[in-house]
């Protein structure tokens, strides 16, 4: 950082240190005390800031020791201390019982003993016959008079410096002093260093450049209510703020990535003309599949392909007339013109119950009640038997719809895979493949390239066979899509691997972001 | 999708030409199949096949035909297939089945092939589309099983038996002591991969020719003796069992098409039914028992949106393959013997697509005006997710199979009303959710390294069991919340809820409540017109202990679906 803008992130504390003292000049802590009424956390950190923006230097330290009074001590400078109290009570009341003394005093029985042991050892204090305590001394105040008078001068200036003490007072002070093990000291000890300080070449120029631009420390810190108010800023400067500090994380609450880009798909297809339809995560054989025209012998039917539901296990009953139509669609064709798949509808089996596999289940659902021209769309979960890896899931979304019009066809088809390759994946090449599915026919799969990931298959499609539309009572053609969204999901949120679309990690989804 | 890998010589041999990369991708379309991957060193091509309904694509000589058909515009003839109007010569081959069979695995068709010795890249491509045919097309073999054995062996009539499975034994392929049926259903891998086939039958399907040599125990394994092909031989049996009559002719004739176009004669076998059959008691096969489908060409050009000349539409059908008879404006067509895929003139609209080249359809945009819209949950959801996001909460999105570990145990719950699936393939996916409440805990307990507080939530759906309705079952969309910090408690959840519910213009009301989910006394039903919607409380410490969260967790769980109505 250059010293401008170092100058301009300094601290009131800091100016005002750089402004007051020359550069020459020795500073310490009882400077900054003295001259510019610093409490001892401010004096601090100046230092500490200063310092580390190498305006000021260490020039040395020394250590000093100091002594206080303790909260005891303070008591004792109140209310006088046990050996005071005991020999101002004797000589008011005459000699006591040590018990009397302790009961009279209001204190503990070995605060009373060791006073007593000490002024009997000095001669102050002795005991009858009687076991009473009598004063055996007549100048026992002056004896007092040391302790007395230190308690006095560490209480008025706090904390006193042991070079201006006389020998027999630190004598005093340290019998007298808190014991690392014990609470119960008068004094205390203190070791300090003493720092002194002076200011760097950059320290100086620092202080140039304050004088040059006018800034005196004075500056006004926070805009608050009562200066708006009271009009105190107006002749007064603000203080400028070091705005490359690293900004403070902020937790914010936010839509989930992949639901926005699901979101926006959603938009986006009914902003193409389309009406989103939903239904059940349970459904039955019979829309899953059979409605479909999926023969319930098709070795995509196998029990390893759904997840069956263990109970209830079936569907109460199948909507009519769909369930005769397409039964008869299965088993020779019904009206539709065509000779069926010639085996005999099990009409047990199609009332199963499963997790739904695709979306066409609700393109057929659909048609029961579509409009025409019509289209409907829906991004849905559904549920395949599959073992979970980066490329396959046990349950995802799947993105389908229908289009139904009396002259829909494969052109309109074709039209409609170019509108989602272009507005959907922004793509501007598309390719067409026949393809095949057992419910459309023509059946056609549609790649793209896309701007970032190359060649790839958006999707299939295909114009419902009329063993599908038919027994449901749709008369006019059905266009049928599905979109393989997964590739540009993973691409636009930066993932790699599906499974992360699902993540339970709460700091993961916190910091995913779309591109 | 059946997936096939194939040799280039002999692809080139079938075909009758070299493919350079680009023309074999090109080429592949007409058979809507795809390349997946080439192996230069060893000339090995793997091919994906997306038509189920095409098995005659199933192999090199099959693929390679409708390959040469389309590039060479020529159809092909077979002359061996019988039919309702002509029986080929059948000599002495003929096969007896068993009356006891018409309930175990009533059907059998056959063939000879003679004159060309098979080679090794033959013979494996043999073996792969034999297999490809009976567990795609034939599901699993039950449907469709096929044996192959050395004709100079066999000495006819051959009987097609039901055998008790005890008394009846032979060599199987790969082993070298006699095996009874049902050891070998025991034993045998093939036994135990394909004995379900057979295993609720007291008598099991059993071939042997008229000396008593077995030939195989089908749809299991071929003797060791008469069933054991190798490279040189020239004279074989093959025959398919199975029970569905259409489909074993269909594979039969396939079958006859590929070791025709490989250079063998093909004789005809004639099976002897005591039973009726759609074709009689006796049916010579190879068996064309395809029936002709007409199609009108308004309708073609009406699907394809195009305005084509009959002579056109004729030309792209044959240019597949079909062979076709025009009258007026209708089109006859016969399908090839080796596909049985025409069930609705809807299948010939697809052939004139490839036939004419899907480049010279050109896109047309949608005509019709539509409105479009969103569902009333979508809409609901966002505007609930948008509070949600204002009050300061990270949108999760889980998936909605779950384990009972997670959702019933851990939870302190009764399973009563969880949907479970018969079928799990791991036990991580045995149930569908009844509650979001748990993939939140579980998001906690996998996060608590994550700067706090946490806010999450989820609106999505849930299913449990409801009697009352026709699938016994019903899904229903819920929000879900939990708040995990020191602090978070049942009051702040409060007035999350309470601004919810304002900017939604919705009132609620509180009712104490009782759930082993959370702690007693700070825990609540959430009420909305008179009926309990939701549920709002401290989550218990021993549900917490169960999750191995270590911070105080709020959850709050509402159905959409009462306001969604409302």
């Amino acid at each position: 950082m250059n010293l401008e803008s170092t100058v301009r992130g300094l601290h009131p504390l800091e100016i005002k240190v750089l402004l007051n003292f020359k550069g020459s000049e020795e500073i310490t802590k009882n400077d900054l005390m003295e001259r510019l009424s610093y409490n001892e956390g401010q004096c601090n950190q100046a230092f500490s800031w200063l310092t580390s923006k190498n305006l000021l230097k260490e020039k040395s330290r020394t250590g000093r020791i100091f002594y206080e009074l303790t909260e005891l001590g303070i008591k004792y400078q109140k209310e006088g201390t046990p050996e005071e109290n005991i020999l101002k009570l004797l000589s008011q009341e005459g000699p006591l019982t040590i018990s009397e003394i302790t009961k009279r005093l209001n204190l503990e029985n070995r605060d009373v003993g060791s006073a007593y042991g000490k002024l009997s050892k000095e001669g102050l204090l002795s005991m009858s016959e009687k076991k009473e305590v009598f004063i055996s001394c007549d100048n026992f105040e002056e004896k007092l008079k040391d302790l007395r008078n230190l308690l006095n001068k560490l209480f008025k200036s706090g904390r006193v410096p042991e070079e201006s003490l006389r020998e027999e007072e630190t004598e005093i002070l340290k019998s007298l002093s808190r014991k690392r093990s014990s609470s119960r000291g008068v004094f205390k000890i203190l070791e300090r260093e003493d720092i002194i300080y002076t200011i760097t070449e950059a320290g100086i120029k620092a202080k140039e450049l304050l004088k040059a631009g006018g800034i005196t420390g004075e500056e006004i810190g926070a805009v608050t209510p009562e200066i708006l108010k009271n009009g105190e800023w107006k002749n007064k400067r603000f203080r400028s703020y070091n705005i490359n500090i690293p900004p403070v994380r902020v937790l914010l609450g936010r839509k989930n990535p992949y639901g926005e880009f699901l979101e926006k798909l959603k938009d986006k297809l009914s902003s193409l003309g389309f009406e989103e339809f939903d239904g059940p995560l349970v459904e039955t054989e019979f829309w899953n599949s059979d409605a479909l025209y999926m023969p319930q012998f098709h070795s995509a039917r196998d029990i390893h392909d759904v997840y069956y539901v263990n109970n209830p296990s079936h569907a109460k009953e199948i909507e009519q007339p769909y369930l005769d139509q397409v039964a008869a669609s299965h088993e020779n064709g019904w009206k539709t013109g065509s000779r069926g798949w010639e085996y005999k509808f099990d009409r047990d089996f199609t009332r199963k119950l499963i997790l739904r596999s695709h979306g066409t289940v609700l393109s057929a659902k659909t048609l029961t009640h579509a409009k025409v021209p019509g289209k409907y769309f829906g991004v849905v979960r559904c549920f395949r038997y599959d073992k979970v890896d980066a490329t396959h899931l046990a349950d995802f979304y799947q993105t389908e719809g229908i289009v139904l019009g009396e002259n829909v066809n494969l052109k309109t088809l074709l039209g409609l895979l170019k509108m989602f390759a272009e507005e959907v994946a922004g793509a501007k090449e598309v390719r067409y493949v026949p393809g095949y599915f057992p419910f459309t026919e023509p059946s056609v799969e549609v790649h793209i390239k896309h701007p970032v990931l190359g060649w790839f298959e958006l999707g299939g499609s295909g114009i419902f066979r009329p063993e599908v539309t038919e027994p449901l009572g749709i008369k006019v053609p059905v266009l049928a899509w599905g979109l393989g969204i997964d590739r540009m999901a993973l691409m636009s949120l930066g993932l790699e691997d599906l499974r992360e679309l699902f993540s339970n990690d709460i700091e993961q989804v916190r910091l995913r972001r779309r591109k | 999708m059946p997936k096939i890998e194939i040799t280039e010589n002999l692809l080139t041999h079938f075909a009758g030409r070299k493919f350079s990369e680009k023309e074999l991708e090109d080429i592949a379309v007409v058979a809507k199949a795809e390349i997946d991957g080439r192996n230069e060193e060893e000339g090995l091509i793997k091919i994906e096949l997306n038509d189920t309904n095409r098995p005659d694509l199933w192999s090199t000589p099959g693929l390679a035909r409708q390959f040469r058909i389309f590039l060479n515009d020529k159809e092909y003839c077979y002359n061996f297939f019988s039919g309702s109007k002509e029986t080929k010569e059948y000599g002495s081959r003929v096969i007896k089945v068993d009356p006891e069979l018409k309930k175990i695995r009533p059907f059998i068709t056959a063939f000879q092939a003679d004159g060309h010795e098979v080679d090794e890249p033959q013979l494996l491509d043999l073996i792969q589309s034999q297999e490809k045919l009976c567990w795609n097309f034939g599901r699993k073999r039950s449907s469709i099983a096929m044996g192959i054995y050395r004709a100079d062996l066999i000495n006819f009539p051959v009987h097609f038996r039901a055998a008790d499975p005890d008394l009846t034994g032979f060599i199987p392929l790969g082993e070298e002591k006699k095996m009874s049926l049902r050891e070998i259903t025991k034993k045998h891998p093939k036994g135990v991969e394909f004995g379900w086939i057979v295993a609720p039958f007291n008598k099991y399907p059993y071939l042997e020719d008229n000396s008593g040599n077995t030939l195989s125990f089908p749809p299991v394994i071929n003797s060791a003796h008469l069933g054991a092909v190798k490279v040189g031989d020239s004279s074989l049996f093959i025959e398919l069992t199975g029970t569905d009559l259409n489909s074993l002719l269909l594979a039969a004739s396939i079958a006859a098409c590929d070791l025709s176009d490989a250079g063998f004669t093909i004789k005809p076998v004639k099976v002897e039914y005591p039973y009726e059959t759609s074709y009689g008691r006796d049916i010579v096969t190879p068996y064309y028992f395809q029936k002709p489908v007409v199609l009108d060409i308004d309708y073609s050009n009406k699907l394809l949106g195009e305005d084509l000349t009959i002579e056109e539409t004729a030309g792209y059908i044959k240019k597949m393959g079909n062979s076709i008879a025009v009258e007026d404006k209708k089109i006859i067509l016969n399908p090839p013997p080796y596909r049985n895929d025409f069930m609705h003139p809807v299948d010939i609209v697809e052939e004139i697509m490839i036939g004419r080249g899907m480049n010279s359809f050109k896109p047309v945009p949608p005509e019709d005006f539509t409105m479009g819209k969103l569902s009333s949950t979508e809409e609901f959801s966002r505007r609930v997710r948008d509070i949600m996001v204002g009050l300061g909460y990270q949108e999760m999105i889980y998936n909605y199979l779950g384990s009972k570990h997670e959702f019933v145990e851990k939870m302190n719950i009764d399973s009563d009303d969880i949907i479970e699936i018969k079928n799990p393939m791991t036990e991580n996916f045995e149930i569908l959710r009844n509650s979001i409440l748990p993939n939140l805990l579980n998001s906690e307990s996998v996060s608590g390294n994550a700067l706090y507080p946490h806010r999450i939530f989820e609106i999505g759906k849930i299913a449990v069991i409801d009697s009352r309705e026709n699938y016994g079952t019903s899904t229903k969309n819920y929000l879900s919340l939990l708040l995990s910090d020191r602090e978070a408690g049942f009051n702040e959840a409060n007035s999350h809820i309470s601004a919810v519910f304002f900017y939604l213009s919705m009132d609620y009301s509180l009712k104490e409540a009782e759930d082993p989910r959370f702690i007693t006394g700070r825990c609540a039903n959430i009420i909305f017109n008179g009926e309990v919607i939701g549920i709002s409380g401290e989550i218990s410490p021993q549900i917490l202990e169960n999750w191995g969260i270590e911070m105080p967790c709020t959850g709050v769980e509402i159905n959409l679906d009462f306001l969604i109505r409302s």
